[in-house]
């Protein structure tokens, strides 16, 4: 909480509310009054009570005496008494309808305030820095010819490269730095509590001037300054310590390394867009290097923020990168390399970067998700206008009675658009329990953590109150219109009306299934492609891997010996050491190959011996690396089909082409492997070269995990005779894994949850339209009664009646596929080129899509068709 | 005589104001309110109850005493009026009257 004097203000818009309904005599002592009670109340309670209690106060204070115009006169508000009391009678005397409207109507509303939600949480990410404008995370393309990486972290030197050069324009900086390792070892030795955690991060002591997150306990000046500080967070405090205070206590860090706690902070709020536990000072790291930060301007391990000062610009200082790269980027790549700021804000909607913090979102999702609520509330709102026309000719008496008593027709107006914004308020209250109900299951799913008092903050409340107008207003008015229109005498004489405005309605009905059946469509083709993603082969086996993390751990010097070890399990098929997790991510490396007159960026990937027999794949030309031949480790490369292709060599040249690498190792291609996903299937298959690498210092950065296959039938011994050779080998660190299939799965949980909402989302859809279909199927049931009646009489049979009656329904859904189908055809094929990897759009899910409404609606038609051939017509006609 | 009777509620409004003599003001009545009868009625029902008052006659009111807390604005203080005492007054005798008529029996066992 920032900015003392404003949260001791109440909130803007219920105090100008209050202005602008009362009258100037009694403005300033009621005003006076509720702000000394919210300034009494923000005292001892929290903010959003008080808030709270603040709009109650306001409503409350909506008194006849304070209001500005006395010209209400006794006789309108009579007769909005007497509107109210229509509208109430008419309720009840019809209970199944408008229980049907207003229950379709708060599902509707209810789904769209869901959607609202989840879209307003999805837009706020990193929105809470005081500087959040101007925070910038710096991020380096290094691409060659569009092979290489679009990387979300830089070199070491380059932080204090650019507040050095550019002191004037940046005002701070700040590097993360993790190892890049998925998890590191913490322990609290007096207490003998260790974990591995994976979010450990480095941060330079100036990491308080660019963010604003909360320390609850320590001083933000001076808390990262000296080396050795860690910052924990409450809830990691409470794993470590329990109860006790952590201030001045110490963990132990990779078993060598002791850090103090010199402050708390406050969880990382779920909308930032990386999530840390641990902060530790990152002068701290000097001694990993010997004394000093690693010197390179090639490998860029850093994710490095900048605050630009109030009156530079991006694009302003972006121009200025440019001679900054060739002033310090080495001459091989510089001309590669490429600087540019990404705004802080953007980067959970935006960013998919290569070595991204954390995954973020997706902008096409929030898309998505906006316009299924659009979708989901049209035809909602179609149902209200529908059921509402539909009644009206049950009201058609009271109008020729209103307007023979000398009712104006704008009077009938305000009554029918009165009586539909008060349905439309009760369906809105409705709605607003579904969403109290819903919303902890709403957060799991979406895993975040929005509070239903979210609801009070004022775009929240006033959007409400405005579209609860707005959607009666709009329902009302068709139906207000045909209602005033009816000729006085005519219905006055007449009982029944014939049905009008059935064409209008006939094409409301025909576009809210079509909108229906598009979702249907949609879902179906977001679920295959979610499918598809998951389970077309990726051209290796990550089915029955155990991946153990290994980074900055000491496995280097006992590698060996733990494969040997557990080798000897009959579980334990072949294991070996990999740089990243495979068909995740790769990293990079600089290779210039025979016929290149200069290195380029190339996908690298380190990796043990048995790599391609344990991943299981395939080699199209040449050998695996070899555990007997010496030189592999130094003078040997495997490469990917695709880079052989990109070289414009034939596989079986390939092997035995020469390479450089660093201008001083040469060697030779020993093998090709049949392409395979290295990376998600959101990209394409790149170039890619596999290198052995078997010192035992490449545990410290160049292999991160040892990928096991195992036996699949037998987990539970494979998995404890693992742990055996993990503890023969390294008793003092825990064992953790984690299967690649499942992990591997993750990288398509922005489509899951994709997948997830629209399923639920399209069967409400279809659900609502269902609910009007039924209203307008009994309807149309009862204005035929007498003519089933008379059919009856002269013999028609049941099925007769069920097709009479289901008819023009049937042909109306028929309209809305034809309509549904290009359209939905047009946009997903739209959404599935955005992936490298996609499914064609196939035939059988539209005609699935179309048969389940068909069917859905076929019942709910039929119901009423069954009864009307069930009255006996005796009862029907002898009202003549 | 409808419109001197007083309500329960005014009732209590209109002691409360006479008893709190020149700090008579819608907060310290409120708080008055609170704590002498655990009720915590809304702002909005106070002034509109202070307001039936005044237009009945039984206090008047005058402005005054702005504090920071309330943004710099002013208050409304109210007084009782001698009309409003004498309804008081009407209605303890009423009240008190009506109580000795009780006859002296206790209800033991309650």
């Amino acid at each position: 909480m920032q900015g003392n004097d404003h949260s001791k203000h109440p909130p803007r818009w219920p105090d100008k509310f209050l202005g602008w309904f009362c009258h100037e005599e009694h403005l300033e002592i009621l005003r006076g009054d509720v702000y000394e009670l919210y300034a009494e109340r923000i005292a001892e309670h929290r903010k959003w009570k008080a808030n709270l209690l603040f709009y109650l106060d306001i409503i409350g204070l909506c008194r006849p005496f304070v209001f500005k115009q006395k010209s209400q006169t006794p006789n309108t508000i009579a007769m909005f008494k007497n509107y109210l009391k229509v509208t109430y009678r008419n309720f009840v005397n019809q209970k199944v309808y408008s229980g049907l409207n207003a229950i379709g109507l708060a599902i509707g509303l209810a789904c769209t305030i869901l959607i609202c939600i989840y879209i307003n949480d999805e837009l706020s990410f990193d929105k809470f820095h005081s500087k959040s404008d101007r925070i910038y995370r710096v991020v380096e393309k290094f691409e060659s010819e569009g092979v290489g990486e679009h990387s979300a972290s830089l070199p070491f030197p380059t932080g204090p490269a650019l507040k050095n050069d550019f002191e004037r324009q940046v005002e701070g900086v700040v590097r993360f730095f993790n190892f890049q390792s998925p998890t590191l070892a913490l322990a609290n030795k007096v207490a003998d509590k260790g974990f591995n955690e994976p979010n450990i991060f480095f941060a330079d002591s100036t990491f308080f001037n660019v963010f604003d997150f909360e320390l609850i306990a320590g001083d933000k000046q001076s808390a990262l300054a000296e080396p050795n500080s860690v910052l924990i967070t409450r809830s990691m405090a409470k794993k470590y310590f329990t109860d006790e205070d952590p201030m001045g206590k110490t963990l132990e860090f990779q078993g060598n390394h002791h850090l103090l706690v010199t402050g708390v902070l406050e969880d990382t709020p779920k909308n930032a867009h990386f999530k840390f536990d641990f902060i530790v000072s990152f002068s701290s790291l000097k001694k990993n290097y010997g004394g000093g930060y690693p010197t390179t301007w090639y490998w860029n391990p850093c994710w490095t923020y900048i605050v630009l000062e109030e009156n530079t610009g991006k694009e302003e200082f972006e121009a200025q990168l440019e001679p900054f790269v060739l002033k310090y980027f080495p001459d091989f790549i510089k001309e590669d390399i490429e600087l540019q700021l990404q705004p802080i804000e953007d980067i959970h909607l935006h960013s998919k970067l290569d070595y991204e913090i954390t995954g973020n979102s997706d902008i096409k999702n929030v898309y998505i998700f906006g316009l299924v609520a659009i979708f989901v509330l049209i035809i909602a709102s179609i149902n209200f206008i529908n059921l509402s026309t539909a009644r009206a000719n049950k009201r058609a008496k009271e109008v020729g009675v209103r307007k023979s008593l000398g009712s104006a027709k704008s009077q009938l107006i305000s009554q029918f658009i009165f009586e539909s914004i008060v349905l439309t308020f009760v369906s809105l209250i409705l709605a607003i329990a579904i969403v109290a109900l819903v919303l902890p299951a709403f957060n799991q799913l979406t895993e975040k953590a929005v509070p239903l008092s979210i609801l009070l903050e004022p775009a929240f409340f006033f959007g409400l109150i405005g579209a609860g107008l707005g959607i009666g207003l709009l329902a009302g008015f068709y139906p207000a219109f045909v209602l005033s229109s009816f000729k006085t005498i005519l219905v006055l004489k007449n009982s029944h009306l014939k049905t009008s405005g059935l064409n209008f309605r006939r094409v409301l009905v025909t576009s809210q299934f079509a909108i229906s059946i598009m979702l249907i469509i949609g879902t179906f083709i977001v679920l295959n492609q979610l499918n598809y993603l998951q389970n077309k082969d990726a051209g290796f086996s990550d089915e029955d891997v155990v991946m153990i993390p290994v980074l900055q751990s000491p496995m280097g010097q006992h590698y060996e010996n733990f494969k040997n070890t557990a080798l000897q399990s009959t579980h334990i098929h072949s294991l070996t050491a990999v740089e990243e997790i495979v068909g995740a991510k790769s990293q990079v490396g600089n290779y210039k190959f025979e016929g290149m007159e200069q290195s380029k960026p190339f996908p690298r990937f380190n990796v043990r011996h048995d790599f391609t027999s344990t991943m299981n794949i395939p080699l199209v030309a040449g050998r695996a690396y070899d555990q007997s031949i010496q030189t592999d480790d130094s003078l040997a490369l495997i490469v990917n089909e695709t880079l052989v292709k990109s070289m414009n060599w034939s596989i079986d040249e390939a092997v035995g082409k020469r390479f450089e690498y660093r201008g001083e190792m040469k060697g030779q291609i020993v093998g090709v492997v049949k392409d395979y996903n290295f990376a998600s299937k959101h990209h394409p298959i790149a170039p890619l070269v596999l290198t052995l690498n078997t010192r035992p210092g490449a545990f410290n950065l160049f292999i991160k995990y040892v990928a096991v296959k195992i036996d699949g039938t037998q987990v539970q011994n494979a998995l404890s005779d693992l742990e055996q050779a993990w503890v023969s080998v390294l008793p003092q660190r825990p064992f953790d894994f984690f299967f690649l299939d499942d992990r591997l799965n993750d990288s398509y949980k922005s489509e899951q949850k994709l997948s997830s909402v629209t399923l639920i989302f399209s069967i409400l859809a279809i659900l609502v339209a269902c609910l009007g279909l039924f209203g307008l199927a009994t309807f149309s049931l009862e204005q035929r009664t007498k003519e089933i009646g008379v059919r009856k009489v002269l013999g028609i049979s049941t099925a007769q009646i069920m097709v009479l009656l289901s008819k023009e329904f049937m042909f109306l859904i028929a309209v809305a596929f034809i309509i549904s189908i290009p359209l939905a055809y047009y946009s997903l094929n739209e959404w599935l080129n955005g992936f490298a990897f996609r499914i064609g759009i196939e035939v059988w899910p539209f005609i699935v899509a179309g048969l389940i409404t068909f069917i859905i609606s076929m019942l709910t038609v039929s119901y009423h068709a069954y009864r009307a051939s069930s009255i006996n017509p005796a009862n029907t006609l002898k009202y003549e | 005589m409808k419109h001197t009777q007083l309500g329960e509620f005014e009732e209590l409004v209109l002691l409360i104001v006479g008893s709190l003599h020149d700090n008579a003001y819608s907060i310290s009545i409120k708080n008055e309110l609170k704590e002498k009868t655990k009720r915590n009625p809304s702002i909005g029902a106070l002034h509109s109850a202070l307001n039936r008052l005044e237009k009945k006659g039984f206090i008047s009111s005058h402005e005054g005493g702005a504090t920071a807390e309330r943004g710099g604005r002013r208050k409304r203080f109210y007084q009782i009026t001698a009309f409003g005492r004498k309804a008081l007054d009407q209605v303890y005798e009423l009240r008190s009257s009506l109580y000795q008529t009780l006859p002296n029996v206790s209800y033991a066992g309650e």
